[in-house]
């Protein structure tokens, strides 16, 4: 039987050593419980429940400081837990007097959640962090316990800018907001506690896209997209059909 | 920003980073391919090209991986995709797809094809490179006839499957953008075949470009016929390529889903330097009238007569317009996925950054590297044509 050329066995000793590293390095840094439950480390669980409990939760501030809880509870923030604020509350909770939550007083907080992003949700109160009152603490004018504005906004646009401009360029840009939204007046203090309406019926739309003498497009209201609402479809700050 | 977008689209996810990391396995596709031609092809006028495609193959495959660990972060990590491989996912598969290539295909083929050449530098050299050829031929100093007919017929078969194995490196970096089925930019059942060619182009282009540059600076005469024969493979990549583009253009036209109209705005606003000025004429429409024009590829001799230094101006500048081209193809494929709302009704911006791990200086670096490493690469591995002359007069044997 003739012989391998010199190169196979060569080859198959390289090749041999990286795949044999390759079961040796599985057989060493793979962590034992990894893939009992899933393609993750399964004693990472336990590991994690070890952990000291640094955060105390809402019902722990409560038996103490439900003065300031119940307006919280319903105002504006009251999505925002206390210790997002005042950071981890167990040790004060379990030493009251000798360990004290701190205080907020730095714009960066306030700022983390309202300074303006075009990502945030539309309508959310946001600010220039830049020209709003520069380098003055928030909590000098706002509560932030039961945050309201300090002045009621008195058009639309101003906390919904964007809805207006878009509308502004669009076919609908002759209609006021409130042709097709009634908003309650608190909703200018409190926009989240009275959210404003929305055209709940088909016949709201067909009043101007079902009446062929109004000029605008028309569609056959009975048949056309049944059984959805309009809106639910068509955009109708900036309309498709022109 | 403009119109609708959802809360999580305004800042884009995957940045000019992971625009470079196609951009940079395709060359390595493509550079391979164009080393099969003369291999398994036979195509003999672009043999002086080979080594050197094989070895810029090499750089770019070094460096294509370090975008996606930048963009990551925790390079540091990386080498958990190999001990604990999650099958069920393509973007984690891609470890065993680029080892795979690296050690069964490239590394192989240029020990196989330069194991004759390194065993004779090592008897010609003295010193630490005596050794270090040595160490390079892994101690198989066997230049028998029936050892370097191993090496020929070995090296051979592995390009035959070096070939499928570049078509799986690149078309699955296509079937990582193509199987999206959220994005409407991105869905596409063309995506890896559009990937491939488009890797094909660049690759060839690149070749080109370093085989003319290298050759200048080296003072030696450019092979005409190799550079013809280049340019020639060039235009018809090119021809299937825009063929490929135009397709999937026109499909999604004539198929007009409810993406359609962002689409359309899409392209008109933000991609309209990048897709329409820079990827369709300057990148295909400039060079195949060019090559077209000048090159054998629709008739021997060209359809103009034009002298040999303004056909190497008109090869080299057609190139260099393919590369901008593609890494625009690269960058309105990843970037341009990212603009628009999944809600149909608005496009954001995406501003590069200029330093920081993401940035534009970032990218050039990496850029940059593989032109380096190549350098230390042929500096070991000489891939020049006359340095195969340099060598003692008569084959030994160990």
């Amino acid at each position: 039987m003739r012989s391998l050329p010199q190169q196979v066995p060569r080859l198959a000793i390289v090749f041999g050593v990286a795949l044999g590293g390759l079961f040796v390095a599985r057989g060493l840094l793979i962590p034992d419980t990894f893939g009992d439950r899933g393609h993750y480390r399964a004693a990472a669980v336990d590991s994690i429940a070890a952990q000291p409990v640094k955060f105390a939760g809402r019902a722990e501030c409560a038996v103490c400081h439900d003065d300031v809880l119940k307006p919280h509870g319903a105002g504006n923030h009251r999505g925002v837990t206390c210790e997002v604020c005042h950071g981890p509350a167990q040790a004060h909770v379990l030493a009251p007097l000798e360990v004290k939550p701190s205080v907020v007083r730095k714009r960066e907080l306030c700022t983390a959640c309202h300074a303006f992003d075009p990502s945030r949700p539309l309508g959310f109160p946001q600010i220039d962090p830049v020209a709003h009152n520069p380098r003055a603490p928030c909590i000098g004018c706002h509560r932030p316990h039961t945050p309201e504005p300090p002045t009621p906004p008195e058009a639309c646009s101003a906390c919904h800018g964007h809805f207006a401009r878009q509308k502004a360029v669009s076919p609908h840009a002759a209609l006021t907001c409130e042709t097709c939204h009634q908003a309650p007046p608190q909703h200018r203090t409190n926009p989240r506690a009275a959210l404003p309406g929305k055209p709940e019926s088909r016949t709201f739309c067909g009043q101007c896209h079902g009446t062929p003498e109004t000029g605008v497009p028309q569609v056959e209201m009975e048949s056309h997209g049944q059984p959805n609402l309009c809106w639910q479809c068509h955009y109708p700050h900036y309309p498709e059909i022109r | 920003m403009q119109g609708y977008i959802y809360p999580n689209e305004y800042e884009l996810q995957w940045s000019l980073l992971i625009v470079l990391y196609p951009y940079l396995t395709g060359l390595v596709a493509g550079a391979f391919i164009l080393a099969s031609l003369e291999r398994v092809f036979n195509v003999k006028e672009v043999q002086p090209t080979y080594r050197l495609a094989l070895l810029t193959a090499l750089a770019f495959l070094i460096v294509a991986p370090l975008p996606l660990q930048a963009h990551l972060g925790h390079p540091e990590r990386s080498y958990q995709i190999f001990l604990t491989p999650n099958t069920k996912s393509a973007m984690a598969m891609f470890g065993f797809v680029y080892a795979w290539y690296l050690m069964v295909v490239l590394l192989l083929e240029i020990w196989l094809d330069y194991r004759k050449d390194m065993v004779q530098w090592a008897q010609a050299s003295t010193g630490w490179r005596r050794w270090l050829y040595y160490g390079l031929t892994l101690g198989a100093t066997d230049l028998s006839p029936r050892a370097l007919r191993f090496d020929e017929s070995a090296g051979r078969w592995i390009t035959i499957i070096g070939i499928p194995s570049a078509f799986l490196l690149h078309g699955y970096v296509g079937f990582i953008f193509g199987s999206v089925k959220a994005n409407p930019w991105w869905s596409s059942v063309l995506m890896p075949v559009v990937f491939l060619f488009s890797a094909i182009v660049s690759g060839i282009a690149l070749v080109l470009v370093l085989y003319m540059l290298t050759t200048m600076f080296r003072w030696q005469k450019i092979d005409m016929p190799c550079l013809d024969k280049l340019a020639q493979f060039l235009f018809y990549a090119l021809v299937v390529d825009a063929s490929l583009e135009s397709l999937d253009f026109i499909h999604r036209l004539y198929e007009a889903e409810e993406s359609i109209e962002i689409l359309g705005q899409l392209v008109e606003n933000r991609l309209f330097i990048s897709l329409i000025v820079l990827q369709v004429l300057i990148g295909t429409l400039i060079p195949l009238i060019a090559l077209g024009t000048t090159s054998p590829a629709l008739r021997k001799g060209g359809m103009f007569r034009t002298p040999p230094d303004l056909r190497q101006l008109i090869y080299l500048t057609s190139a260099v317009f393919v590369q901008i081209g593609i890494f625009s193809i690269r960058w309105n494929v990843v970037i341009g996925g990212q603009l628009f709302s999944k809600s149909l009704r608005g496009l954001t911006v995406y501003k590069v950054e200029l330093l920081g791990i993401e940035g534009l200086g970032m990218t050039i670096a990496l850029l940059v590297l593989p032109f380096a490493i190549l350098w230390a690469i042929a500096k070991i591995l000489p891939p020049w044509p006359e340095s195969e002359a340099v060598r003692p007069a008569a084959p030994q044997t160990a």
